[in-house]
């Protein structure tokens, strides 16, 4: 079976990927990108309204218009249109400034509905009930312990209500794809996707054909963050589009207000938690009572108690519907929002008991805290492992010598202030992924998988692994993903990629290599054992002989081809990690400026150096978004979204990024794990750590997400009683 | 955005003439006008490009002042030395606009006369938003809206960062039309409509911008802008000051708002409070707090007042060289 | 395109004008009343000023160095002409409202949003995206690849084009004149350090070279 090389001569290192010349030269064709022979454009006629019915649609003076060549209604008479942006029809014209003028001829006659857009709207007690069941879903509270018994006994209680709003996925490359039907047997989709093989099923389901006579090409793709799992009705329209135009390719990607309105979001959450300790700082209980909103579609769940060990504890969250578009995973579903909610009270309650905010965090941990060690059934203790990193943080972050009692920061107007916060994630591996790797007479080398690369470095990590067995570059593999007919691969979500990805990589390799020998060896005139792969030479008892393109051409013309299953032990699941930040916040302004910021993470055995760091360094920016700027702001009276741009949707751009540091914790014990996802992990304790600097920084919690002028001013006003 | 037609003079007076019929609109960078158009908030039916108009372009300073083509593009500006030494709340205020791409685009007078950027008004529920009688702006989330002259029904904030230090330092806008030339204080450019059948501008249909002079002077000017990123944003309150000194007191002033107002807005209490003063942290305070005497916030701007007056208090402060925040 | 005319500008002092397209109202009144001869005087009168474009066009544009032609409207963007038309696609289009720098092309040395320029405007200027940029180790795109400024890539593309420019004109930059510079983009993966590591690696790179 294959295992880890002992001492890797690439693994670990820092390998620039394999496709990022192509990337930085505009030479990359992206699924947008693609325009191939005859192709349509398909512009998508979306609702104005929050809530309404589709009373009748008329396309007659559309079909009419120059250029248009076919019309697909998606919200025929008498369907329901359930938000600002949901889907009612899609034009097909020769250009894309003719399919937008035809979009604006379709004729609507709209039964326009009450709304409710906000969580507030929603659960006002004269709210319209404008959702099936409700607007306002109330779950049980699950408890655990005696949480009201511990609460009295407590000898500190800090009770607080903290919000943090909508955000939006915001990928660059808006969702859809462009397709072109063969008559209705055979599909080919260029799709922006983080999953081919499910387009590929979806597709084939709604032409009713199998998911082999589909081809979805993902060569490069622009984002997903958890949004762009299937084709989605733009896709489905587009195929069916191109087979109304004789199979014409027809191109559908979503405008950007419809990729904020439609395309995914990361649901709200407010917390009203109390929370209770005893003097020596060892939290006793909390009661959180907690909602949110995934707009019409819910999930806005989120787990609560977060990392820290309590005995006695009870949540209840009620899941709000609101006329907006649903939620979709977004990077670490549900943990940015338990970790700023658990991290805030936490260090609310720190503050008053005088505490240091990491020697509380050390406090509480669990004493045991068990997550998937290296071999089957062996576990190791999560514990430990964040001390470590809380130590090894303080130290980068300068803790020791920068950090002051919460409001004890000068007496200028720009305070500075420190915070931190830890955070976790699953990850883990799916069993049923290959890759296949072919060996050719000529030297070249090709792995095959139906994974892709949504900016993660899932090619680079396949092409170093399977390098790293067979002694050459990575440069030297064609690394081909991001196809729908090659072998099974992972969809690119919640940080299973590559561990689902490297084990059958491996397997793969190996097996290649196997073959490879026991096919050279009577060549050479020695035993396969005797052979070894190193520098782009064959060797033969530990001396080079021959040259790896000689050697292959000695397979004669039957290239070697093996494929590679998922192998328990090569990956493995659960991580930790802790963030610091250090903000200046002016107290005149409210205006908060990021510092600096320290990550440190574990992720077992870390393939590529540098697009592991590039990961944690995104997810920090990501955290840093969602702590200072990101919020979907809806208007109540119209229903519709009034920042659906990238301008008062608000996103950093350079001068907003601090120094960031970044620490992988990668002791022994960690590298023999195995494989490990980082995209999720490093981007849920950012928003939480500067939450906890500002209110370090200023003397007050500031208790609503994000970070804003507003937001502080009015927390440091309603410190003076001016609210 | 709706087809148009397109037209690209290299003369004033073609353009003049190009620009007679009605739903006529003017190009120059484009990064205001083409977006409503793409929006469909504005869609005029003939679009005449200004840009070919070298004309238009020049920036010229003589000892009465520094006369700036309206064609003139916010990077040509900044460029220039006489603006940056003698103007520096006008040098600020443009340094600190949208991105290096729009302020390469971007003209003096394409800003001068952008529209509104309320989130209403680009969403199409037209200049003032009012819908059924009652304005959406009160009802809804008014977080970027004005906070001065609140009682009517304009709650939009005029979106120019130039016209501020450019009233402050007394500029005035010369524009030509069918009927000839005529100059104007900047101020003139923009009045407070009064019902949904009125622009914010004062410019009429067929008119051109064609250039701004600012007057020579010895004023020591500067501005200040508060916002939320560093990296490309809108000001959340903006102020600049012109102040002829008389020896160590302010001899007169005055003192300009910006994104608090449907117009930029004069402050002429602020502008007493300081006069006939000495500039330190206690003047500039008491002409902060003067300046939003007459504030009347909407539902979700009251942090915007505190936003005024310490920027009127850095703007005053920046103009003696103390920018004590940059201190810590 | 959230639907219909919701979204007309309320402020319009005359009635429409349907039917009318012309370069000379005047001209078009008079054939409309009747009065030819005067028609034809103006319209003699008009062919000084400049054409007024309108409906298809076919235009030529000097797309890296080549001479590209195709059809477009008045209306069409830079951008979707390039894109759209004639397969240049390292310029993306991402907010198509000139806030997120993606679409960046230098346009006779400067770069500008090509989503927010007509390409109509841009006949006879010399248009450069970076699929022209030198790929080379002396190059900008280069030392994104090498310091990894970029993840999904799809911001990248204007990054490259603003970080070119702004090296061409500043050679030297400071940390915080590369912020500056780089201010009018933006990357959701989140790849600004290694952005700012190239900006600054390709400087000294351009220099050596
Ligand atoms: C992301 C972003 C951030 C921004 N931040 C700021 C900011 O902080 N401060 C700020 O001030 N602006 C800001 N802006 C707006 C920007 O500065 C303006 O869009 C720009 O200055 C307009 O100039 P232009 O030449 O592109 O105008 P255009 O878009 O070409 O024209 C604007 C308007 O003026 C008319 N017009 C143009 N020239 C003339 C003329 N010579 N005579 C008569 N009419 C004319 C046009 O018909 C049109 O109605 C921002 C824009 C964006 C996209
Ligand atoms: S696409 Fe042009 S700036 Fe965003
Ligand atoms: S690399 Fe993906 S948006 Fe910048």
């Amino acid at each position: 079976m294959a295992a880890w090389p002992k001492e890797p001569r690439l693994i670990g290192t820092k390998v620039p990927r394999l496709d990022g010349l192509a990337k930085a030269s505009g030479k990359a064709k992206y699924p947008s990108d693609v325009r191939p022979e005859g192709t349509l454009f398909g512009v998508v006629l979306y609702s104005p309204h929050a809530n309404a019915t589709v009373k009748s649609i008329d396309t007659a003076a559309a079909e009419k218009m120059p250029g248009v060549k076919g019309i697909v209604v998606i919200a025929g008479q008498g369907k329901k249109l359930r938000f600002q942006g949901d889907d009612i029809a899609i034009v097909a014209a020769e250009t894309e400034e003719q399919a937008r003028d035809a979009v604006r001829a379709i004729k609507v006659d709209y039964e326009v509905l009450p709304h409710c857009v906000t969580e507030s709207q929603s659960m006002d007690e004269k709210a319209p009930q404008v959702f099936d069941g409700g607007n306002v879903r109330k779950a049980r509270a699950i408890v655990k312990g005696k949480p009201e018994e511990a609460l009295e006994k407590a000898d500190v209680v800090v009770e607080g209500t903290y919000s943090l709003p909508v955000i939006t996925h915001v990928c660059l490359e808006p969702h859809g794809l462009t397709a072109q039907a063969e008559g209705s047997s055979k599909i080919t989709a260029w799709a922006s996707t983080q999953a081919v093989t499910v387009v590929a099923g979806e597709l084939a389901g709604s032409f009713n054909i199998s998911p082999a006579d589909v081809t979805v090409l993902t060569e490069v793709m622009g984002g997903g963050f958890g949004s762009k799992f299937g084709a989605d009705i733009w896709g489905r329209t587009a195929a069916e589009l191109s087979k109304k135009c004789g199979g014409r390719p027809v191109k559908v990607f979503l405008d950007r207000a419809q990729e904020h309105l439609a395309a995914g979001n990361r649901p709200s959450a407010t917390g009203h938690v109390k929370l209770g300790a005893s003097k020596d700082g060892k939290l006793v209980a909390m009661i959180a009572e907690t909602y949110g909103t995934g707009g019409v579609r819910g999930g806005s769940n989120f787990p609560l108690p977060y990392v820290y060990d309590l005995k006695n504890s009870s949540r209840a969250h009620a899941e709000v519907s609101v006329n907006a578009g649903g939620a979709r995973a977004m990077r670490a579903p549900g943990h940015p929002q338990g970790c700023a909610i658990m991290e805030a009270a936490l260090d609310d309650l720190a503050a008053k008991l005088g505490m240091d905010p990491v020697e509380i965090r050390v406090k509480n941990l669990a004493e045991v805290d068990n997550v998937r060690g290296g071999r089957q059934g062996e576990t190791i203790n999560r514990t430990p492992m964040y001390e470590a990193q809380l130590k090894l943080g303080a130290e980068l972050i300068g803790w020791r010598d920068k950090y002051k009692p919460r409001g004890e920061n000068g007496k200028g107007v720009v305070k500075r202030g420190l915070g931190v916060a830890l955070h976790q994630w699953g990850g883990g591996g799916a069993a049923d992924k290959q890759v296949s790797c072919t060996i050719n007479p000529d030297g070249s080398v090709e792995i095959k998988s139906a994974t892709q690369d949504i900016g993660t470095g899932a090619r680079t990590i396949l092409a170093m692994i399977t390098a790293e067995v067979l002694g050459l570059k990575p440069t030297d593999i064609k690394s081909n993903i991001g196809n729908s007919t090659f072998p099974p691969g992972q969809s690119s979500g919640g940080s299973t990629t590559t561990p689902s990805m490297s084990p059958p990589c491996l397997a793969a390799a190996t097996q290649a290599r196997a073959a490879f020998f026991n096919k050279i060896a009577p060549a050479l005139s020695t035993d396969a054992e005797t052979l070894s792969l190193k520098d782009g030479q064959v060797w033969v008892n530990g001396e080079p002989t021959m040259s790896w393109k000689d050697a292959c051409r000695k397979l004669g013309m039957a290239s070697i081809s093996e494929t590679g299953k998922f192998a328990d032990g090569l990956s493995s699941v659960g991580v930790g990690g802790c963030q610091f930040a250090e903000v200046e916040v002016d107290t005149e302004t409210g205006v908060v400026r990021v510092k600096k910021i320290v990550a440190i993470q574990d992720s077992g055995l870390i393939i590529d150096k540098l697009t592991w760091e590039s990961q944690v360094y995104g997810g920090v920016i990501g955290g840093l978004n969602y702590g200072l700027f990101e919020e979907r702001v809806m208007d109540p009276t119209t229903g519709v979204m009034l920042n659906p741009d990238m301008e008062l949707y608000k996103l950093a751009g350079a001068s907003d990024i601090p120094e960031i540091i970044v620490r992988a914790y990668e002791t022994e014990e960690m590298k023999n794990r195995g494989v490990i996802g980082v995209g999720e992990p490093p981007t849920i304790a950012t928003a939480a750590a500067i939450a906890n600097a500002v209110a370090n920084a200023i003397g007050v919690r500031v208790p609503d997400w994000p970070m804003s002028p507003r937001n502080v001013l009015n927390a440091l006003a309603s410190k003076e009683g001016k609210a | 955005m709706k087809a148009f037609d397109y037209a690209a003079p290299t003369s004033v007076a073609d353009a003049l003439k190009l620009m007679e019929p009605p739903h006529t609109a003017a190009l120059s960078g484009g990064t205001d006008l083409i977006n409503r158009m793409k929006d469909y908030v504005s869609s005029p039916e003939r679009v005449v490009y200004l840009k070919d108009i070298d004309a238009l372009e020049s920036i010229e300073s003589s000892s009465k002042g520094v006369s700036i083509g309206a064609g003139a593009t916010l990077a040509a500006l900044l460029e220039h030395g006489e603006i940056k030494k003698t103007y520096p709340s006008l040098w600020k205020a443009a340094y600190e606009v949208a991105t290096p791409q729009i302020r390469n685009m971007a003209t003096v007078g394409g800003n001068l006369l952008q529209r509104p950027r309320c989130w209403y008004y680009r969403a199409g529920n037209g200049l003032l938003a009012l819908k059924d009688g009652k304005s959406l702006v009160r009802e809804g989330d008014n977080r970027f809206h004005a906070i001065f002259m609140t009682d009517g029904d304009a709650l939009f904030v005029n979106p120019s960062s130039l016209a501020v230090p450019l009233i402050a330092l007394g500029a005035k806008a010369t524009i030509l039309g069918p009927k000839g030339e005529r100059t104007v204080p900047v101020a003139e450019l923009y009045r407070v409509p009064k019902g949904s059948q009125e622009r914010e501008l004062t410019v009429q249909h067929g008119e051109i911008l064609t250039k701004v002079v600012v007057p020579a002077t010895h004023a020591k000017n500067a501005s200040y802008e508060a916002r939320h990123k560093q990296a490309h944003d809108w000001p959340l309150a903006l102020a600049s000051v012109a102040l002829e000194m008389d020896g160590q007191k302010v001899g007169s002033a005055r003192v300009v708002l910006g994104a608090v107002a449907p117009v930029p807005l004069r402050s002429e209490a602020a502008e007493k409070a300081i006069e006939g003063k000495a500039l330190n942290h206690e003047s500039a305070t008491a002409a902060g707090d003067a300046a939003v005497k007459d504030a009347k916030p909407l539902s979700m701007n009251a942090y915007k007042v505190q936003l005024t007056k310490v920027a009127v208090k850095r703007a005053l402060l920046a103009a003696v060289g103390d920018r004590y925040w940059e201190e810590g | 395109m959230a639907a219909h005319d919701l979204k007309d500008d309320a402020v319009r002092g005359h009635s429409r004008r349907d039917f009318l397209r012309g370069s000379s109202v005047a001209a078009a009144t008079a054939v409309l009343t009747g009065q030819a001869t005067t028609a034809i005087e103006e319209a003699k009168a008009a062919e000084s000023e400049p054409k007024v474009l309108s409906g298809e066009l076919k235009i030529t544009l000097q797309v890296n160095g080549e001479s590209r032609s195709c059809t477009v409207e008045p209306r069409s963007t830079l951008l979707d002409t390039l894109r759209h038309r004639l397969d240049v696609t390292g310029p993306k289009r991402v907010c198509d409202r000139a806030s997120c720098g993606a679409c960046t092309t230098i346009v006779d040395g400067v770069p500008v949003y090509s989503c927010t320029t007509l390409a109509v405007a841009c006949q006879g200027k010399k248009i450069e995206t970076l699929e022209s940029f030198d790929t080379g180790p002396a190059g900008v795109p280069h030392a994104f690849h090498q310091h990894d400024g970029l993840m999904c890539g799809y911001c990248t593309p204007g990054f490259v084009t603003a970080c070119k420019a702004l090296l061409d004109k500043n050679p030297n930059p400071t940390l915080d004149e590369v912020r500056r510079g780089l201010d009018g983009n933006i990357c959701r993966c989140g790849t600004y350090i290694g952005v700012l590591e190239a900006a600054l690696a390709a400087a000294k790179a351009m220099k050596g070279a």
